[in-house]
């Protein structure tokens, strides 16, 4: 996905509040037409890098480069991008389509202008088309997102930043909000660069994730690769539910655990390997018939099952250890609660890493 | 049963309610009745009725001038402490700043200051300065009073005032000078002008402050008051009465224009 010249890139930046690095020497370059994500918890600066991209807040040090010119200093009315905020900040005392019109208004455009532009706008995100004189306060929760939308995509930007926008949406719509801003970004062609605390959201968006933990982007990758080849316990922990194994190096090849004492059998070990997490995804984790029908199994008692739909969870106890197995709903199953079962694993589905 | 228990209750409410805005409004009522006296003293219940003082006191010379020096210095001070507070709201509720708590009491505390000594504090240091005392000084005296309260009342405003509007204008490419006029002076409007009724109103009814520094000036309060003390006649109902009357249609044709205003908002 990363083109051969980057429309933004940003070497080395820093920015320190007081002693504390908020954002620590952050190396990265996002590809022209990308949607990428930064994800990371609260308080792992990625808002303060977001800003920092937009023009709202400078660097400490370091460079950030809109395609090979340097920008830290570029104050944000004169950037090229636009920023879809997390309150939306639409104007309260304006309609829909005063809203939208206002970059248009700002650059002196004339009104009739401004007025087509502000509908095709609206055309495109699906607003009905007599909500252009509508109090923008009077829409839904919905609308005012696209409203939001529109009014950035007016401006004409080459980059589009989003301040974690859909966090304050009910479950459902914001699934649809999801799905319908990647269509949009598949319609305009232009960089998206998003940021959230949830990695399932930018899972499902984005081209590209990059993870941020205390002010460093500790992994960045395609949603599969984030997914399915984490870098570290914290990356594999962000997204789902996940099970994570203390283990360390030990005779034979094999992983030595206080949960099998005769040891497991380990996926790829790493170069220089020797302490650190076996990590296994619910969905690698089946129930076995006899402890010879994987590369690892262990025993324990069912404790919980929970319905989530197309899949069923079920909480395994072996020991004082939880384990969290899920199965597709059509597949057999006839275990019941505070039942005696088997679990299990083949060695190339779990993930060694070193932290 | 419940619907008579219902109706008892209502009527009571609704009694109780009369009475209390009777109680209010009896002084006010009093005082238009005595305008309306043809007789030279006060004298309750009216002996003879008339507008004669009206006609008076609507072509006396004296009273136009001090409604002029009331209204103009009501003006002054509307302006002047609307600039004043707008800024002063901005430091007080919208950004964080170091100091800003100790900032936010100091610039309570005139409020709470008596007027009267407030005003002679006033005096003396107008004295002190060598500045001749006029309705100049007395919008000054006024203004040291009636920022604080005009500043409260913006705050309140600027309180729900999402930052992240100016970010997001300035960020659609408007100046620093375009993101004042286009939506933070917009968004602030409602505190704005609730900000300049009070100050108007605020200065148009002070006496305390006005007594100690207006010099040889004289407002609608003052005049009143010096007529009360000595020579009273019932040109001093009908300078009330028309005061009354002009906060009433101010603050009613404030709140008209705000209703208008948020009508033609949410209109669709």
């Amino acid at each position: 996905m990363t083109a051969a010249s980057p429309i933004l890139s940003l070497q080395a930046v820093q920015k320190m509040f007081g002693p504390h690095a908020a954002v620590d020497s952050i190396d990265l370059d996002i590809a022209e037409g990308e949607f990428f994500t930064i994800v990371g918890p609260s308080g792992s600066g990625k808002t303060t890098l977001l800003r920092m991209l937009a023009g709202m807040d400078q660097p400490t040090s370091g460079n950030i480069l809109l395609r090979g010119q340097y920008i830290n200093n570029l104050p944000a009315n004169k950037r090229p991008t636009c920023m879809v905020f997390q309150s939306l900040a639409l104007f309260p005392h304006r309609t829909v389509g005063q809203n939208i019109e206002f970059p248009l208004k700002i650059r002196g455009e004339d009104p009739a202008k401004r007025k087509a532009r502000a509908l095709q706008l609206m055309d495109l995100l699906r607003l009905p088309q007599n909500y252009y004189s509508k109090n923008v306060m009077k829409c839904s929760g919905g609308e005012r997102q696209r409203v939001a939308l529109a009014r950035a995509l007016a401006y004409d930007p080459q980059i589009l930043f989003f301040d974690e926008p859909l966090s304050a949406i009910d479950y459902k719509l914001r699934k649809t909000l999801e799905k319908e801003l990647k269509d949009i970004h598949r319609e305009t062609k232009k960089t998206f660069v998003y940021i959230t605390h949830s990695l399932e959201e930018a899972m499902v968006m984005s081209d590209r994730i990059g993870v941020m933990r205390a002010g460093k982007l500790v992994q960045v990758g395609t949603p599969h690769e984030i997914y399915s080849s984490p870098n570290t316990r914290f990356v594999s922990e962000f997204v789902g539910d996940v099970n994570v194994i203390p283990v360390s190096l030990g005779s034979k090849n094999l992983l030595k655990s206080g949960l099998a004492p005769k040891g497991l059998k380990p996926p790829r070990v790493p170069e220089g390997f020797e302490n650190g997490h076996l990590v296994i995804r619910p969905e690698y984790l089946r129930f076995l018939a006899k402890a010879g029908d994987a590369d690892n199994a262990l025993t324990g008692r069912l404790y919980n099952e929970y319905a989530l739909g197309s899949r069923i969870q079920y909480q395994v106890r072996v020991g004082d250890t939880v384990f969290v197995v899920e199965k597709l709903r059509q597949q057999p199953f006839t275990g019941k609660l505070d039942d005696d079962v088997i679990i299990g694993w083949d060695a190339k589905d779990a993930i060694l890493v070193t932290d | 049963m419940e619907t008579r228990a219902v109706r008892l209750r209502h009527s009571l409410v609704t009694a109780w309610t009369l009475a209390a805005i009777v109680f209010i409004y009896i002084p006010t009522i009093c005082i238009i009745l005595a305008s309306l006296t043809a007789s030279r003293y006060f004298q309750f219940p009216i002996a003879r009725w008339g507008l004669d003082w009206w006609q008076k006191t609507l072509n006396s010379i004296e009273i136009r001038q001090l409604l002029s020096t009331s209204i103009t210095i009501a003006l002054c001070v509307t302006v002047i402490a609307v600039t004043l507070a707008f800024f002063g709201a901005l430091a007080f509720a919208r950004y964080d700043w170091k100091g800003r708590s100790l900032y936010q009491k100091i610039i309570l505390l005139p409020i709470f200051f008596p007027q009267s000594v407030l005003g002679l504090a006033l005096l003396l240091w107008f004295n002190t300065l060598g500045l001749p005392l006029s309705w100049k000084t007395a919008v000054f005296a006024h203004l040291v009073w009636i920022v604080p309260v005009v500043t409260l009342v913006i705050s309140i405003q600027v309180y729900s005032f999402d930052p992240a509007l100016e970010e997001a204008a300035f960020d659609l490419g408007a100046s620093r000078l375009q993101v004042l006029r286009e939506v933070t002076l917009p968004v602030l409007f409602p505190g704005l002008f609730s900000g300049s009724l009070f100050a108007f109103l605020l200065s148009w009814g002070n006496f305390p402050l006005s007594l100690y520094t207006t010099g040889a000036d004289t407002t609608v309060p003052e005049y009143l008051y010096a007529k009360m003390v000595a020579g009273y006649t019932p040109g001093v109902p009908v300078l009330g009465t028309i005061s009354t009357i002009g906060a009433i249609v101010l603050l009613l044709g404030g709140y008209a224009l705000i209703t208008a205003l948020r009508r033609t908002r949410a209109s669709e």
